[in-house]
């Protein structure tokens, strides 16, 4: 679906934490996962900088391994830290889901507003 | 998949000229970066202190990850009919962490601050000082040299200068002190 990007800016390191909370998996994996989940057109940059980030806070674990590139390849799980964080992104995403759904049924508005 | 030796020495100058960016945005929060940006004396005592981040093991550690993830992308792009060249070009345009739209962003905010906190009858108040500062130095200094220089028959005679001469000194009396008005004004208003 096209201009997601918007919608996705607040939802995309939720989505990335459940990617990651799934196993083990080193950075462009996420890009491929995304991208065959539909999040086609995700900025790569964005996908790294979310990486860099989910780091500095310690959400993630990270295991290095020898790439055939040259420097080691980083490997991420979801820490302790990082399973809290991805079960308080969902309770998030239901109230919000929640009150759009409900936003969307009512027929009229007014009596609900 | 390797790349060429050139390629390479492309991927490992982007990573390293960018990675400094990545790192500088996952540092800061929000918030943070909002503060930042109305701080101008920060921000050019951390561009000093990025000069030395290039070289720490963080900064090398981030290069590290920006290379294998360039590749990867780039390898990925390859698979899909790309030639190296291609690759490189495109991955470089989409993992470019741009300094100058950073720059021309906080330049724009400054300017809808600016506007969104102009109040015309601030402008008006400075205005009235300077024009009040202004007739009251004139008529003052044209009145004192119209007196000094001896009066109505002196002006006739010639006399007329002391009065142009108060009225100019009167008039610069009174640009100074609305230029002082104004700057007590403005200083009042940044507290």
């Amino acid at each position: 679906m096209e201009n997601l990007s918007e919608m996705l800016k607040g939802v995309l390191e939720g989505i990335v934490l459940e990617i990651i909370s799934r196993g083990e998996i080193y950075g462009y994996e996420i890009v491929k996962r995304l991208t065959a989940l539909g999040f086609a057109g995700i900025a790569e940059g964005t996908v790294y900088a979310l990486l860099l980030r989910l780091e500095k806070n310690r959400l993630v674990h990270i295991v290095k391994k020898p790439s055939e590139i040259g420097p080691p390849r980083k490997f991420y799980t979801l820490n302790e830290r990082g399973r809290d964080e991805l079960l308080f992104f969902w309770a998030r995403w239901d109230f919000l889901s929640e009150k759009i759904q409900i936003l969307r049924k009512t027929e009229d508005t007014k009596d609900e507003f | 998949m390797s790349f060429n030796q050139e390629i390479q020495a492309k991927i490992n100058q982007f990573a390293k000229e960018q990675a400094r960016h990545y790192l500088d945005a996952a540092e800061t929060t929000y918030l943070e970066k909002l503060r930042d940006k109305t701080d101008y004396a920060k921000e050019k005592v951390k561009q000093k202190l990025s000069q030395f981040k290039d070289t720490s093991d963080q900064a090398k550690e981030a290069q590290n990850d920006l290379i294998i993830y360039m590749s990867d992308y780039m390898s990925d792009l390859m698979s899909q009919g790309l030639t190296e060249e291609e690759a490189f070009a495109k991955a470089k345009e989409e993992l470019s962490a741009s300094s100058a739209s950073d720059l021309s962003s906080d330049i724009e905010e400054r300017f809808h601050q600016y506007f969104a906190n102009l109040d015309p009858a601030e402008y008006e108040t400075i205005g009235l000082f300077y024009g009040g500062f202004i007739i009251i130095g004139l008529v003052a200094g044209a009145l004192i040299g119209y007196t000094l220089s001896g009066g109505r028959v002196e002006f006739l005679n010639g006399g007329w200068i002391n009065t142009l001469v108060g009225a100019a000194a009167g008039l610069l009396i009174g640009v100074g002190l609305g230029l002082l008005s104004n700057g007590i004004f403005v200083s009042r208003k940044k507290r």
